[in-house]
């Protein structure tokens, strides 16, 4: 983003490669709709782009990005364009690495889908910040630039999102809470 | 936790092709047009600053000097301070923490308020004066033009800019457009006692503030059918 910032017209396509699948997943998660998605990824790339004329040398884009994705997502819903489909079944994640047994694939996808229902109960604020951590690979200060709060904020909404899975999986999400940055 | 599923290249195609029909300027062209908005805007405050001190006040006894300049200087280093603290961004493309502009909007006319104590605790024959109710309308009505220059310059800056916060941005935006119109009018306004000091002058930048979170929600924030280009 520094070199499309200063004028290097094709580091676009960089910025979009290092931006656009992290985008692409966050809110695939969001909407559950794969076309609606990736509406969305391109909306936030094309904000990023019109900003290159303001854009601060040395700041941090991808809280930036997300924080666009979710407000354009959460216009979205706004206008009750949201296409909830809480029966697809499709796995967002993909299909199975080879080398990977039926049956670990299957427990795999049943622990997913375990964690996806206990997560999608808890209130927006404790699943979004847990999403962005975990899911998204954000730093906590991260989270909390996207989510327009404190990093003392997200780290309790994550906590206790953790502390939700904990009491309904059990110490199988044993691992999900380590490595808060 | 979990392999991220990618987009498709179509959609790369697309947005890549987007982004060459769509010319932006680089950062270095766009500081320009930056400092070309504040100047319309602060040149318009000036301008309406010039056309009423020609008018001149109606205060029958003129403030002592060092008065006037004591407090110009108090009220211009807090237009400064909101300035910075609630306008510029800072290292973040999404500005400062939220903390900051809270403190912009709340403590602003708190602080120009307390820095008009000890002033009048130094002059303190500038706390007796005639100003009544027709006069602090007047000075509502002042502040509130001469900051309304810089509120959409600094709209215009920070147009289309905020995902996460845009109301409370706009709000530290009117603060900081309601201490700079004060300390224009400073000068020419010719009263200093306490219920004009609330009334005439404080009270304008916490309306402005309030303003600023209108101008928050229809011009700072970023929607999704924005077509508008970032200033």
């Amino acid at each position: 983003m520094e070199r499309y910032g200063a004028g290097d017209e094709a580091a676009f396509a960089a910025v979009y490669d290092a931006l656009a699948p992290r985008l692409y997943g966050y809110l695939l998660r969001q909407t559950r709709d794969a076309s609606r998605a990736e509406d969305l990824v391109q909306q936030t790339m094309l904000h990023i782009h019109r900003a290159r004329v303001r854009f601060i040398p040395g700041a941090r884009v991808t809280p930036w990005a997300f924080a666009i994705a979710r407000r354009l997502f959460l216009d979205g819903l706004r206008r009750g364009r949201r296409e909830v489909q809480v029966a697809d079944d499709r796995d967002p994640d993909g299909g199975p690495s080879p080398g990977v047994s039926a049956e670990d694939v299957v427990h795999a996808r049943e622990f997913a889908a375990q964690i996806e229902r206990v997560l999608a109960g808890l209130p927006s604020s404790q699943r979004t910040a847990f999403e962005l951590i975990k899911y998204h690979d954000l730093s906590v200060a991260d989270a909390a630039h996207v989510l327009g709060t404190t990093v003392a904020a997200v780290k309790l909404r994550a906590h206790r999102a953790y502390e939700a899975l904990r009491f309904a999986l059990g110490d199988a999400v044993g691992d999900l809470e380590k490595g808060e940055r | 936790m979990s392999l991220a599923p990618l987009p498709t290249a179509q959609l790369r195609a697309r947005v890549l092709d987007a982004a060459r029909r769509e010319r932006v300027a680089a950062s270095g062209e766009g500081a320009r047009g930056r400092v070309a908005v504040l100047l319309r805007g602060f040149g318009v405050a000036a301008a309406i600053a010039v056309a009423a001190g020609i008018h001149g006040s109606e205060a029958k006894t003129p403030r002592p000097l060092g008065c006037i300049l004591s407090l110009e200087l108090l009220w211009l280093s807090l237009a400064v301070a909101a300035t910075w603290a609630g306008v510029d961004r800072g290292r973040s493309m999404l500005g400062r923490p939220k903390a900051w502009r809270v403190a912009v909007a709340a403590l602003t006319p708190a602080a120009m308020l307390a820095a008009w104590l000890p002033v009048a605790f130094a002059w303190p024959q500038t706390l007796v004066d005639t100003s009544g109710l027709r006069v602090h309308l007047i000075c509502i009505g002042m502040t509130m033009a001469l900051a309304a220059g810089p509120l959409i310059a600094f709209a215009r800056l920070r147009r289309a800019s905020d995902p996460v916060s845009p109301r409370l941005t706009g709000a530290a935006l009117g603060a900081a457009a309601g201490a700079w119109g004060d300390a224009a009018h400073l000068p020419i306004c010719g009263y200093t006692a306490p219920a004009h000091i609330v009334i005439g002058h404080i009270l304008p930048v916490v309306l402005l503030a309030l303003v600023g979170v209108v101008v928050g929600d229809r011009v700072v924030a970023l929607r999704a059918e924005d077509a508008r280009s970032p200033g």
